[in-house]
């Protein structure tokens, strides 16, 4: 029999009984759909997050003091008897290949008072190449000038919420800021970054790094991040920075952990979360698929006389086979069909509803619910089929 | 019209045993038979004398439990399955009591189904159904379905899909037993012109009338020819 | 029609056709069995992670560095620096609030310790002697680190089993020494094992005296204060004074936060909930569509069985009785389905608890009744449509059909 034919014959069958393929279809539709939607949801947040992440671009690696132990990660920014990291550390790092900026960091949690208000605010100890490293944009004067790291000068860039905060709409540069007992002069306001992962980038204040050691009372750095060529091979320039500071510190006492690493691990809880939403809906697939054998049941039941007459025509048993499987692959497929289209439309209509939360459906995706809906007809009318391709010739033509 | 008769059909020292609970039943029993190409044959019998069965053997729709069944030569028990679907394809037409249409599919292509599942064509097979269409007056009625259509063009589009593929024998199980009388007659008169054009005809009916008309009578009783009459050409 | 003839009835079809009737109660089934499965997952694991907190200790009030505008708790908050320390005197003072019962200040950094020819990297926390008794631990050697001047820290060490066991293998531990350092400690205790206490498997740190540690890690400023109140009722009074306390010692300025752990336990718990209903929402999506299928069964069921209720209603009965007599043959099957599915559930969740003792993976009731009760109500909504049809169906239309 030419495929065609049989895909006729099929439609014949599926719209002869238009509420019954109608519904059966819709169950398999009501499953593609959850699963559609959930992954859409899965992916949208997945593309989002690492789109936040390459915010800071991807080209970074950061060096933290202590060594991680497999099995039980130290947070960083814990103190450690190990030898700190000093300037001298990230210097060292500066001048290694393919390097194209050190950012040596010291954070903590400070009241800042100016303009005669106070905030408490998170406050970054950078250099000056800490705009290009957390991709920011200055808004007004501008960022913390190259100066010497030890002596650096006590200046301070406020982030976009601080400077409102502080100065409202008023002229912030040139202002004195107090903080810990310690004086910082105003040379730089940020654009709005927004949130990264919950932190607020714009409630920052950013000052020499050296100034931050002096005001969190820290002796070493409690990060250094390398910037690298865009292009050079992270490895590389990882198994560098690596020996350069075992050198200095005599044994491996810090832990390396390139942007990628970050990235390819987030992604990959993504993208197992993603999974295991996308098998909850599934279930609804699951019952969806009985829903075809049951009917597909009930059809070669009712059709009996017919296939006793298809045989007496001169069909083989698997032709016979073939017609109603190849019917509950039809019907599946068209219910996948629907379901992506519910599903697709549902997702767009939750982002409309709530523009928080990214949805995005690969094509990939798409495909695999017709293939997976498709599969899932196979799978539910084999049974049914060969049934139908055993029975008795004489028997079925007796058949009501 | 004779022809040299060659034997289309031969039967030899068929059984045909069927189990029922504890007992067996025989619905046929040593049973031998010839028939030739281009025949007229009805067969007869009450109720359980097997007429069914041996013609369901003859279609190859059933097996016999013994002895042998040649069909144009070739022995038809030692055939596949496949094969056999082959021959009722190609050689054998059916025309039962029920019609057995497919209620969803139009006379059209009721009449185009044996095509279809034997993988013709479209354009070969939409020539053949119109040819057909026409031959039993059944053109403007081509896009109806059976629900739509009276008992005696059923039975029309019931022939016209027998003889589609151009066999060599129709089988016709109580050809008018759903129909009234003078739709009957013409239901047989189309079958009988079928016949005049060499194609081998058996009627199983139990219409005295409808047995008169064949040229040859097999009259059965509990699985086994009791008489075997021909009768000189009308 | 009686009830009683009715459920007869609906039970004749039902049995009447097995196979149909099987699959109609699997695909009821599946959601049931989904929905209990995946909600003794998550409550299992709500209730996990609320018993490791509780184990923490009750009634704790915990102190952190630092501290946001909005004074909300943020992961920046997890470990930062500020200007002015959190001390041990802060501790001191905190532990005159009427309404603390016990305090201990810690103080953590991680460290490499060697005894015993081994060396191994470990955190290390600096603490005092009430720790113990704030944390509920356990001992399996010796004994914790004795009170003592908070100012003054012994070289001693208390290690926890990994720890123990990575060092020493399979020499005793007790009164050996181990150096962290340049310094040497005596080990005094062993921990007995125990779970995650906040992040933190107590099994894989050392504890040593607070001081002891301040001067190794050469930091001033504490880590936490872990307050215990006298009682559940006193929390939120002694959270008021401890921030009160500080707050004067430190000029004035509020630069720490200040959290109850029944505050994190009930984010965490409420978290999980949500994530377990959500979870169990998506599975009962499938409960529709096995509503779905009984609609579309049903409906088969009543066109084949066209005659049978002409002959019922030439007989007599009405169209409420034919209605009813559908209405209950769905719900029978529902819930017959239902069951299934319940009986599967537990089955999975029993399968769970097996596999992985330390989780809790009981379905809650709330979620066993929803979900038969959902089954039943999606296969009586389901079931409305064909039964109406059933039931206006015309006798004598029905009678003459083939």
């Amino acid at each position: 029999m030419i495929l065609r034919d049989g895909v006729f014959l099929a439609m014949r069958a599926i719209t002869a009984h238009r509420m019954r393929s109608g519904l059966t279809l819709l169950g398999i539709a009501v499953g593609i759909a959850a699963v559609i939607l959930l992954t859409s949801i899965g992916e949208g947040v997945h593309r989002f997050v690492l789109a936040e992440f390459s915010q800071f671009g991807t080209n970074i690696i950061g060096v933290a003091p202590g060594r991680v132990k497999t099995g039980g990660a130290a947070p960083s920014g814990l103190p450690t008897s190990v030898r700190p990291l000093s300037f001298d550390d990230a210097r060292a790092l500066q001048r290694l290949p393919n390097v194209t900026a050190i950012g040596p960091v010291v954070f903590g949690n400070a009241e800042i008072e100016g303009n005669g208000r106070t905030r408490r605010t998170t406050v970054y100890g950078v250099n000056e190449d800490a705009l290009q490293v957390f991709n920011m944009r200055v808004a007004a004067g501008q960022f913390l000038p190259r100066d010497e790291w030890e002596g650096a000068r006590a200046f301070v860039v406020l982030g976009s919420t601080l400077k409102n905060e502080l100065f409202g709409s008023g002229n912030a540069l040139g202002a004195k800021l107090r903080t810990g007992g310690l004086q910082f002069r105003v040379v730089g306001v940020l654009a709005p970054k927004g949130q990264f992962l919950g932190i607020d980038l714009d409630d920052t204040a950013f000052i020499p790094t050296a100034r931050a050691m002096e005001l969190f009372n820290k002796e070493g750095l409690a990060e250094i991040h390398i910037t690298y060529a865009e292009g050079a091979d992270a490895s590389k320039v990882a198994a560098a920075a690596r020996a350069i500071l075992t050198a200095r510190h005599g044994r491996e006492d810090f832990t390396l952990t390139t942007q990628a690493d970050m990235m390819r691990t987030l992604g990959n809880i993504l993208d197992i979360l993603t999974m295991a939403v996308g098998a909850l809906g599934s279930i609804s697939l699951l019952v969806g698929g009985v829903g075809i054998v049951t009917i597909m049941t009930i059809a070669v039941s009712e059709r009996t006389s017919e296939v006793g007459l298809m045989l007496a025509l001169g069909a083989r048993r698997g032709t016979i086979l073939g017609l109603f499987l190849g019917e509950a692959v039809v019907l599946a497929a068209l219910g996948g069909v629907a379901g992506l289209v519910l599903g697709f439309g549902l997702a767009q209509l939750i982002h409309l509803v709530i523009p928080a939360l990214p949805v995005h459906t690969p094509v990939l995706y798409a495909v695999l619910a017709i293939v997976l809906a498709s599969m899932i007809g196979l799978a539910a009318g084999v049974l049914p089929a060969r049934r139908a391709s055993k029975l008795d010739p004489v028997e079925s033509l007796r058949a009501e | 019209m004779n022809s040299p008769p060659t034997a289309l059909i031969e039967l030899a020292g068929i059984e045909r045993v069927f189990r029922l609970g504890d007992s067996e039943v025989h619905a046929l029993h040593e049973l031998d038979l010839r028939i030739d190409a281009g025949e007229y044959v009805a067969v007869m019998g009450p109720s359980g004398s097997g007429k069914s069965t041996l013609l369901n053997l003859l279609g190859l729709l059933d097996r016999p439990t013994a002895g042998t069944y040649h069909l144009e030569g070739r022995d038809i028990t030692t055939l596949s399955p496949q094969e056999q679907a082959q021959v009722r394809s190609q050689r054998i037409g059916f025309v039962f009591q029920s019609f057995h249409l497919v209620p969803r599919l139009t006379a059209a292509e009721n009449i185009a189904l044996p095509m279809m599942l034997a993988g013709v064509a479209p354009a070969e097979r939409a020539k053949r159904v119109t040819q057909a269409l026409d031959d039993y007056g059944l053109t403007d009625r081509s896009h109806h379905r059976p629900d739509q259509l009276s008992g005696g063009q059923r039975q029309r589009v019931a022939i016209a899909r027998a003889t589609i593929m151009q066999p060599a024998m129709i089988l016709a199980d109580e050809p008018t037993g759903n129909l009234d009388r003078a739709t009957g007659e013409e239901v047989i008169r189309l079958l009988e012109e079928l016949n005049t054009r060499g194609v081998t005809l058996i009627v199983v009916t139990h219409d005295a009338a409808v047995g008169r008309r064949a040229r040859r009578r097999l009259d059965m009783e509990d699985g086994m020819i009791r008489a075997d009459t021909r009768v000189a050409a009308a | 029609m009686r009830p009683v003839d009715t459920t007869r009835f609906a039970l004749g079809a039902a049995t009447g056709n097995r196979l149909r009737t099987v699959l109609l109660m699997l695909a009821m089934s599946i959601g049931v069995a989904a929905v209990v499965v995946l909600t003794a997952l998550g409550d299992g694991a709500r209730r996990y992670v609320v018993n490791e907190f509780s184990s923490l200790g009750t009634n704790l009030v915990i102190v952190l560095p630092g501290r946001t505008q909005t004074g909300g708790f943020s992961p920046m908050n997890v470990i930062t620096g500020t200007p002015r320390d959190l001390t041990i005197e802060d501790a001191l003072a905190v532990k005159r609030a009427p309404s603390a019962r016990r305090v201990a200040p810690i103080v953590v950094g991680t460290s490499e310790i060697s005894g015993s020819g081994r060396l191994r990297e470990t955190v290390v926390v600096g603490t005092v002697a009430d720790y113990y008794a704030v944390r509920n631990f356990t001992m399996a050697q010796g004994r914790f680190l004795p009170e003592e001047d908070w100012t003054r820290g012994s070289p001693v060490i208390v290690l926890g089993a990994k720890v123990r066991a990575d060092v020493f293998g399979s020499t005793p531990a007790l009164g050996q020494f181990v150096r962290i350092g340049d310094r040497r400690f005596r080990v005094i205790g062993v921990l007995g094992t125990s779970g995650m206490g906040l992040g933190m498997n107590t099994d894989e740190l050392a504890f040593v005296p607070i001081a002891t540690a301040q001067q190794m890690f050469n930091t001033n400023t504490l880590f936490r204060i872990l307050v215990e109140a006298r009682n559940r009722e006193a929390i939120p009074v002694a959270k008021e004074q401890v921030r009160e306390i500080i707050r004067v010692r430190h000029g004035g300025e509020e630069d720490v936060t200040t959290i109850t752990q029944d505050a994190v336990l009930a984010t965490f718990d409420r978290l999980l909930g949500t994530l377990t209903l959500g979870v169990a929402g998506i599975a009962a999506i499938s409960l529709a569509v096995a509503g779905i299928l009984v609609m579309n069964v049903m409906l088969v069921s009543v066109s084949q069985r066209t005659s049978e209720i002409g002959l019922l209603k030439a007989l007599g009965a009405t169209e409420a009785a034919v209605r009813n007599a559908f209405l209950t043959e769905a719900a029978m099957l529902s819930f017959a389905g239902a069951l299934l599915g319940y009986g599967m559930g537990q089955l999975g969740a029993w399968i769970i608890r097996e596999l992985y003792p330390t989780l809790p993976a009981y379905a809650p009731q709330w979620a066993v009744i929803a979900a038969i009760g959902t089954a039943l109500v999606t296969g009586l909504l389901f079931g409305f449509l064909p039964a109406k049809r059933a039931a206006a169906l015309d006798p004598v239309m029905a009678l003459a059909k083939r």
